[in-house]
């Protein structure tokens, strides 16, 4: 019995040691270090979108000699755990901090917090309610899901019943690429009818099973739209599953899965945003902040349609990642 | 044999047992039925295979945590550790190139490994098991991401992978659902009839009575936890093989959602009773109230709500029987 | 008194089980202190000792529970040391606890044969033949037991009944039991020493450990005496009454037993219950319990006296029936309620029902008086608290380091008097004792009865449960006899002989016409006979 709980405290006291060993390193990349520091908070690394905009973020950093960290919670619908790495990320005292926002509100409290300590944040991705951020490096979701409902709509003539599945109504990115959908669709294809749009947090799997649900429901069902990577995967298989031929599915991002899905027709096509940009441009931002030079207000990483036609395109190529 | 007189207030098992699995039952039934008329859509072949196809992996993880739950002990790494066994999954056969069967039995021995662990803590640390499998649960998400390097790994290349799961040996039938059902009978047939189930039971029952009469209650315990790890290995198996990739993000939730169905067939978290028809009925209520909801076009937000208050009125409904008895 | 461990000669060649200078210690306490024992072929040694004494302990080594921490033991004259229950049972000795080691959710077949299931191949188990196997075991025995009933829907009595049939299934030579007989009625009692009878042989014998002495003398041929931890003497139970075996254990002698003053007739009737009858067993129960009296619940096990005060404190439902509490109907639908009237209700399986295990003394003495004595605006007095507990444990005489002790370290009798400290600090003007004394050694026994004989003097009234005859007998002013759900009789103290108790607690009106007839009731013969 003792030695088994002076084991455990030995442990303890190892990690402990551990911990507080690496926690050290942050600190001297502080003050007087050469490298300016830049705490980057993604959305998360449920998709491999994220793993594409930390690859752009490292080269600009390398670039510029910069030190950044990226972090993100396990899924995009864990607001709670990105709040807390902002907070960690703001109590570093780095000389930026980059912000995708799960839910902006919830952020709103902290983003104050870095402000007072003269921390400036740039926001990518999603963007932040308010005037904290000093730029947002962004694709402009509403065009983009826009671009995406004109595709489609011209893939079905402009008639038939379309379904949604989008990952969640909370943050930015999924408010903006359903309203951008649906807005788009009611200016301009009256002759669609539109399903109401139903929400899979990105988990394949469940979105996948929704879809089966939603053409069990709808046989007729014509399109179909996912809105973020996971959710387009998932329909792509759902629509699979049913053994349903014939709906035409446009998705969003892109990804091993989807690129495949397109090349091989299952996939009518997708946008893709530019991932790598939106880390590179948000890294330069930072920088540009630090050095004391002006920022422009919105950075448009900008948006592409693909399909099988373009995607061997090398400008095209460029922005996808698997 | 002599009958003796004074069986009156005495209660068979038999007896219980039928009572609660028959009302579990029923209960499906009863939702099933009030889905079918409510819409047209949901009662089709079609439909229903959908339903059974995605009750896999949920229930899955279910069956094996019945046990650990009977116990007396619960498990809540089955979710994130699901995720660990499919990119072990990945990283063998597609990063290191085993053959499939080797893969597949890798897997799910895999699971069994995570599930030795956890018992491991659990009957010789003494950790209890609230803890030791929560630890689990974060070891095997981070683990999930840092064997993958935070990247879906994909079977595209074994397309025999994907049979596993999507395949038909039966024409249009699923292999899932019959991997489903032969487990849960395997399972089934383990918790009745072999001493693993048995002590499984008894542990769950009085665990001091238990170590008292003879049994070697950390050895049972540990076998427990470790074969529960095998049904996460299957899981993960099977998630990844719908998929056609390994997802390490995956997982976070699962395991309640696998434990709901427990409770919900009439499992006790305090252990000492339960058992794998109720489990298999509670995983099935879980996926046709999801689906059936879904087929109305109820709002999303409302499902939770639904499936929160099914909850609480068959646990209370179970205790209600349980009183009577 | 014949004294008989003097005598090695004629011990060792027919001694089965010996232990020898063997002491244990646990935290804070020194259990066991240089202890002896031996146990002779076919022969049933009685051990007693108050509370504390050591017995307990003293078995729980010996069936491999714990270790000694110095000493030795000896079966047959081979030295052995038994390092777990399993080991223990494999040498031959089986026990069978004062609490019992079942699991409430398995079966009776399951239960008795856990660990040692007939098997199909290695894995599979086979039902069938562990349901026969168990069956034939309880006819052999005898016992009123069903293989496939649920241990945990059984009453402690036939609990207990599995506890033993378990122990005497395993090739046991070596038989100890401790306490075997406390919640046993006379006619169990009966059987149960019919079967030891069964299992004597000249290659086993039984240790038989008990606080009633009537038992001791009936089946024992010699008696080992322990006292706080110590060896005291062994004595020949034929040539010693039982008087010095308790003086012995004491070390004291005891006043003589008194009987109680005539009937209070005269005193104000603070309860009146009229009619009460449940779903389950009672049937149409009326009784009046006076101020200032103990009235004695005699019975067979299963005759309703429990259930008759779980249903007046409201811990069970109840289908028709008032109470009147001075006079007045109250509605009691809980304990709560109950406490409230004050009303006190002491339970008879105190470790399911009356008792904090993972609690204190003091936590467990004083939970029931937070609210009145121990809190003002929400706080609790701590200081308060501990005085009062301390005061109870002093004047119960509990044995207990300190009101700190965790109340599942306690000997079992005095977690009982750690049960009724709680009730008496909350003043209750009524109190339901159900099986006060079970477990309690003879010296705990006398507190017990002084102290219920001083709560009278004060004006309280009690209700004793009780299946110790010579106990109600004693104590009680007025005994009511219930069998099989119905009050058969109320004698006063001068009537009540244990011929007349047994008498009305044996009345089966709802299978004999005849005693249903003395009670005045109807039947359906005589229902039928008059259309």
């Amino acid at each position: 019995m003792n030695r088994r709980r002076f084991g455990a405290v030995l442990t303890a006291a190892a990690m402990a040691l551990t911990v507080s060993a690496c926690g050290g390193d942050d600190d001297a990349g502080g003050s007087g270090g050469e490298q300016p520091y830049i705490a980057l908070v993604s959305k998360g690394f449920q998709h491999q979108f994220w793993q594409a905009v930390k690859k752009g973020a490292e080269q600009q950093a390398a670039k510029e000699g910069a030190r950044i960290t990226f972090e993100g919670p396990a899924t995009e619908a864990d607001v709670e755990s990105q709040v807390t790495m902002l907070t960690n990320a703001i109590a570093k005292n780095p000389k930026a901090i980059g912000l995708a926002a799960l839910d902006s509100k919830a952020a709103a409290p902290m983003l104050e917090d870095a402000k007072s300590r003269n921390i400036p944040v740039i926001a990518f991705d999603s963007g932040v309610e308010g005037d904290i951020p000093v730029t947002t490096a962004s694709t402009d979701n509403k065009a983009a899901a826009a671009e995406a409902a004109k595709h489609l709509s011209g893939l079905l003539g402009g008639k038939g019943k379309v379904a949604m599945v989008v990952h969640d109504q909370t943050s930015k990115t999924g408010i903006d690429r359903r309203d951008g959908f649906i807005d788009w669709m009611k200016a301009n294809a009256p002759g669609i009818t539109l399903l109401p749009p139903q929400y899979g947090a990105g988990d394949q799997a469940k979105s996948a099973d929704i879809t089966k649900s939603i053409i069990a429901s709808n046989p007729d069902v014509a399109g179909i739209y996912g809105a973020n990577e996971g959710s387009a995967i998932g329909v792509v298989k759902g629509v699979e599953e049913a053994s349903k031929k014939g709906i035409k599915i446009v998705g969003f991002d892109s990804g091993k899965a989807q690129i495949d899905a397109i090349k091989d027709g299952t996939m009518a096509g997708a946008i893709t945003q530019n991932p790598v940009g939106i880390g590179e441009q948000t890294v330069a931002a930072a920088m540009k902040v630090i050095r004391g030079e002006e920022v422009p207000k919105v950075i448009d990483t900008g948006f592409f349609w693909y399909d099988k036609t373009n995607i061997d395109d090398p400008k095209i190529a460029a922005v996808l990642y698997q | 044999m002599t009958t003796p007189t004074t069986v009156a207030g005495a209660v068979t098992v038999s007896l219980r047992d039928r009572l609660q699995q028959f009302l579990a039952f029923a209960s499906l039934l009863v939702i099933f039925i009030v889905f079918s008329v409510a819409s047209p859509n949901f009662l089709t072949y079609g439909n229903v295979l959908a339903i059974l196809y995605s009750t896999v992996v949920i229930g899955t993880l279910a069956l094996g945590t019945t046990f650990v739950i009977i116990t007396g002990g619960i498990d809540l790494s089955i979710g994130t550790g699901m995720a660990l066994c499919a990119v072990m999954s990945g990283v063998m056969i597609v990063n290191a190139d085993f053959p499939l069967l080797l893969g597949v039995l890798g897997t799910i021995l895999f699971g069994g490994l995570l599930g030795l662990i956890n018992g491991v803590n659990v009957a010789l640390l003494k950790i209890p098991p609230f803890i030791a499998t929560l630890a689990m649960m974060l070891v095997a998400q981070g683990l999930a991401l840092v064997l993958s390097h935070s990247t879906p790994i994909y079977f595209n290349d074994i397309p025999a992978y994907s049979k596993i799961s999507r395949g038909n040996l039966i024409p249009d039938f699923p292999n899932a659902v019959i991997i489903l059902a032969v487990v849960a009978v395997i399972a089934g047939v383990l918790l009745n009839k072999s001493t693993l189930g048995r002590y499984t039971y008894s542990i769950g029952s009085n665990e001091d009575a238990t170590a008292l009469s003879g049994i070697d209650v950390r050895k049972w315990k540990i076998i427990v936890y470790t074969f529960a790890g095998l049904f996460t290995g299957l899981a993960g198996l099977m998630i990844s093989a719908r998929l056609g990739s390994a997802q390490p993000a995956t997982g976070t939730g699962y395991e309640l959602q696998a434990i709901a169905a427990v409770v919900i067939g009439g499992t006790s978290l305090a252990g000492g009773k339960g058992s794998i028809v109720g489990t298999v009925i509670g995983a099935l209520i879980i996926s046709v109230l999801n689906n059936g909801l879904q087929i109305l076009s109820i709002p999303q937000e409302w499902q939770n709500v639904i499936l929160g208050c099914v909850i609480l009125v068959a646990v209370y409904a179970d205790m209600v029987r349980k009183k009577e008895a | 008194m014949a004294f008989v461990d003097d005598d090695p000669e004629a011990a060792s060649s027919a001694t089965l089980l010996r232990a020898e200078g063997v002491s244990k210690s646990f935290p804070g306490v020194k259990a066991l202190s240089e202890v002896h024992l031996d146990l002779r072929r076919n022969e049933v040694l009685g051990l007693v000792g108050e509370n504390g004494a050591g017995k307990s302990t003293l078995m729980k080594l010996l069936s491999g529970i714990y270790q000694a921490d110095e000493g030795e033991f000896f079966l047959n004259g081979e030295r052995f040391a038994a390092t777990s229950p399993r080991h223990a049972q494999e040498l031959g000795i089986s026990i069978i606890h004062q609490e019992f080691n079942l699991m409430p959710d398995l079966t009776v077949a399951q239960n008795i044969f856990i660990g040692r299931e007939p098997r199909v191949g290695r894995f599979l188990l086979s039902e069938r033949a562990l349901n026969d196997k168990a069956a034939d075991l309880i006819e052999r025995l005898q016992l009123p037991l069903a293989p496939r009933a649920l241990v945990g829907s059984l009453t402690v009595a036939k609990q207990q009944m599995v506890e033993i049939a378990k122990a005497l299934s395993y090739d046991a030579r070596v038989l100890i039991m401790d306490e075997p007989t406390a919640a046993l009625n006379d006619a169990e009692v009966a059987t149960l020493h019919e079967l030891i009878q069964r299992f004597r042989s000249p290659d086993t014998g039984v240790i038989y450990i008990s606080h009633r002495m009537d038992e001791l003398k009936a089946i024992s041929d010699r008696i080992t005496v322990l006292r706080d931890g110590q060896y005291v003497a062994t004595v020949d139970t034929r040539a010693t009454t039982m008087k010095e075996v308790i003086s012995l254990m004491v070390g004291r002698t005891l006043s003589s037993e008194a009987r109680p003053e005539g009937v209070r007739e005269d005193r104000e009737v603070l309860l009146s219950v009229q009619g009460l009858s449940t779903k389950a067993l009672l049937k149409d129960v009326s009784f009046d319990l006076r101020k200032g009296e103990i009235l004695g619940f005699a019975g067979l096990m299963g005759a309703g006296r429990t259930e008759v005060a779980r249903a007046i404190v409201g811990a069970d439902k109840t289908e028709s029936g008032t109470v009147l509490l001075r006079g007045k109907p109250v509605q009691i639908h809980s304990p709560a309620d109950a406490a409230q009237y004050r009303i006190g209700y002491l339970s008879e399986d105190r470790k399911q029902y009356g008792l904090l295990l993972e609690q204190d003394v003091n936590a467990n003495i004083t939970i029931s008086s937070i609210g009145e004595l121990f809190s003002s605006l929400g706080f609790v007095k701590d200081r308060a608290m501990r005085v009062a507990s301390q005061r109870s444990v002093e004047s119960l005489r509990i044995k207990t380091p300190s009101i700190l002790q965790t109340a599942k370290n306690l000997s079992g009798g005095n977690q009982q008097k750690v049960v009724i400290a709680k009730w008496l600090l909350k003043d209750c003007d009524i109190m339901i004792f159900d099986e006060p004394t079970r477990g309690i050694d003879v010296g705990a026994k006398e507190e017990i009865y002084a102290l219920l004989n001083s709560l009278v003097d004060e004006g309280k009234s009690i209700i004793m449960i009780s299946s110790e005859l010579p106990e109600v007998l004693r104590m009680a002013h007025r005994v009511v006899v219930m069998s099989e759900g119905r009050i058969t009789g109320t004698l006063d103290a001068a009537e009540a002989t244990p011929e007349s108790v047994m008498h009305y607690a044996t009345l089966r009106p709802d299978e004999n016409p005849e005693d249903a007839a003395e009670l005045g009731l109807e039947t359906l013969t005589q229902e039928e006979g008059e259309r």
